[in-house]
């Protein structure tokens, strides 16, 4: 029984335990309990100012939840910095995509790696062979496994300031990806999106996600509900900070209270057929 | 903003060709071109006014590199670089006049080389400490905290307490014969236009390098937005203070070069006008470039030459200009940074940038 329990504990990659978060009188999140299981893709919806993205901020680290504790591979990393989290394998994107603008798409990427990359002050300054070695190293990483995924090879060279909002998202995700996360946080990816850059980013987290070399679990947050209900292994339901149902896509839509919640009287959820 | 074309029909086929700097064979040698212009033409064949005019770009360079690397590079705007400068000047300084060197070193011509290190060391230290600030605050708040060190270091610490050691009163003299690097002594603007010459280009190497690497990359990311440089696994405060550390390390060596051109120094030689000039210096040249930095400072000392020109022969007629010079010469820089600002706001880098994609695409418009 307890190796059992012991098997099933490691199969979990991320787990919330009882979050509150508040600003002032607020309660963006008032004990929210989430696991996510290696290797799938859970999918957070919830209508407007559900709390969605602070539960990503609080996973993130960008906030501090006041009460609750967050396991990452079993460990504890509720008081752990943003950029010490992305160390151990967390990657994010943004709802507004908060790319590097003055940097070319190529720069952006390698900056995804930066925790890959070895070479110090010193070295960096001199150039010397260990960090030119490096650089080609990771530079032909990031070709043959990111730019080629995504489809970016003409622009590599573009600062992404000045490209479309649908390529600044695809950039972002190959930022994310370049990190080589463990879980990606993929915060509204298809929102401002045409029809056919839709399709194109789903079908790029379905890549990531069943792809032998990438295997990455994804938390997805997103209001396209057609894609939700596709993608997702779980949809985790929210509503004021609180879960209303957390189980498979079946389950959600048949639950009376989401339906009331969220996906309307009807048949809301067929919104892009 | 803009990047810059390989000419038509050059294709890389390796990867490190294109993390080279020098891509192609005519910018190789161009730049070899310009190495021979600056090592060999330039020094022989200008006079001592030529060349105590390319020490003051020099000096310029070395200064603004600093500022071009925390405003460019990492966004952390500064207004007080002059500080740091002063701080390698009087290491060094101080280091020569009063420290108890042994024989050898002295003879061997070691001490103003190992002054400098130390000056730099030094320069960037009180850089770092000027710099925690950044952690906390930014944009406007980050200028007032780093005008702070210009007034703390310059006007307090050194005019009050570092210029009475000795009991020389204001101005440190550097007698001479004791700024020299292993056998040469450097007393003429020969020897400084070549000790200079050298570190600019250390710099700008080191610059350069850096922002093709890690460390630069991350501080391009922190300016361009420092909450996901965060998420991305960029430790934003130590990448911060590892810029002001190095822009204080180029200024700490900026000042204790700088006090082989002036054999005497004292407080006003970096009055705040100066940081404020340096930053000015940017922005005309352009902001996170690396050009920029060079092509402002030439702009910067030439115009401010060539007004001093204009002005001497209208002297006779309006003697009023002479006496009033200074003023102009702000008034002038600040005329100068405006017409920028409206005409040109990427500087004189973009300019040169555009020029260079025109002959590289050619006879193609695009």
């Amino acid at each position: 029984m307890s190796l059992q329990a012991e098997q099933k504990n490691e199969n979990i990659l991320l787990e919330l335990q009882d979050i509150h978060m508040r600003f002032g009188k607020v309660k963006a999140l008032a004990g929210i309990n989430l696991k996510i299981k290696k290797g799938e893709i859970h999918s957070v919806i919830g209508p407007n100012g559900a709390g969605k993205t602070v539960m990503m901020n609080c996973i993130n680290g960008l906030y501090k939840p006041q009460q609750g504790t967050i396991f990452f591979k079993n460990k504890e990393i509720t008081r752990l910095k943003p950029y010490e989290r992305a160390r151990i394998g967390m990657a994010r994107t943004f709802q507004k995509v908060e790319v590097f603008g003055g940097m070319t798409v190529l720069d952006n990427i390698r900056l995804g790696r930066h925790t890959h990359f070895k070479s110090g002050i010193l070295n960096g300054a001199f150039y010397f062979g260990k960090t030119a070695k490096e650089e080609i190293e990771h530079r032909t990483f990031i070709e043959e496994n990111i730019i080629d995924l995504l489809e970016i090879e003409h622009i590599r060279h573009k600062p992404v300031g000045m490209l479309p909002y649908g390529l600044q998202k695809r950039v972002e995700l190959g930022r994310a990806l370049a990190l080589e996360p463990e879980l990606l946080i993929l915060d509204e990816p298809l929102a401002g999106l045409n029809l056919e850059e839709v399709e194109d980013m789903a079908r790029f987290i379905l890549d990531v996600n069943e792809e032998k070399h990438w295997k990455v679990t994804c938390l997805l947050v997103e209001h396209d509900m057609g894609v939700v209900m596709d993608l997702s292994n779980n949809v985790f339901v929210l509503n004021f900070g609180n879960m209303i149902v957390d189980g498979t896509p079946e389950e959600v839509q048949k639950n009376p209270e989401v339906v009331k919640a969220y996906l309307g009287e009807e048949d809301l959820y067929a919104t892009r057929k | 903003m803009s990047t810059t074309f390989l000419p038509c029909g050059i294709y890389h086929q390796e990867y490190a060709k294109e993390h080279a700097w020098w891509q192609t064979p005519f910018i190789k040698g161009k730049m070899i071109l310009l190495l021979i212009i600056l090592f060999f033409i330039i020094p022989f064949f200008a006079d001592s006014y030529g060349l105590s005019l390319c020490n003051q770009i020099s000096y310029t360079i070395l200064g603004a590199i600093g500022v071009q690397l925390l405003i460019g590079f990492c966004g952390q705007i500064t207004l007080g670089h002059a500080a740091f400068l002063a701080v390698g000047a009087y290491t060094s300084a101080l280091l020569i006049l009063e420290f108890p060197w042994p024989a050898f070193m002295l003879d061997w011509g070691l001490a103003y080389p190992v002054s400098i290190i130390v000056a730099a060391l030094m320069a960037g230290i009180w850089s770092v400490a000027f710099g925690l600030s950044s952690a906390r605050v930014k944009g406007f708040y980050l200028i007032l905290t780093t005008m702070a060190a210009q007034f703390i270091i310059v006007d307090f610490i050194i005019t009050q307490y570092v210029s009475q050691i000795g009991g020389r009163g204001q101005a440190f003299s550097i007698p001479p014969e004791t700024i020299k690097i292993g056998p040469i002594i450097i007393d003429s603007d020969l020897k400084v236009y070549f000790m200079m010459l050298f570190f600019v280009i250390i710099c700008t190497a080191v610059l350069a390098n850096l922002v093709r690497s890690k460390v630069g990359r991350a501080w391009i990311a922190i300016r361009d937005n420092d909450i996901s440089a965060d998420v991305m696994g960029i430790n934003v405060i130590k990448y911060k203070l590892i810029a002001f550390f190095v822009a204080g390390c180029i200024g700490g060596i900026a000042g204790s070069c700088w006090i082989s051109n002036l054999a005497a120094i004292s407080p006003e030689h970096f009055p705040w006008s100066w940081s404020l000039w340096l930053v000015g210096v940017i922005l005309i040249g352009g902001v996170g470039s690396i050009h920029g930095t060079i092509f402002g400072s030439i702009f910067m000392v030439l115009v401010m030459e060539g007004l001093q020109l204009l002005v001497i022969p209208l002297a006779d007629i309006y003697p009023k200009l002479l006496m009033d010079f200074l003023f102009i010469k702000e008034a002038a820089f600040g005329l100068a940074i405006c017409i920028f600002m409206i005409f040109q706001p990427y500087g004189l880098s973009y300019r040169w940038q555009q020029l260079k994609n025109y002959f590289n695409l050619w006879p193609f418009s695009y």
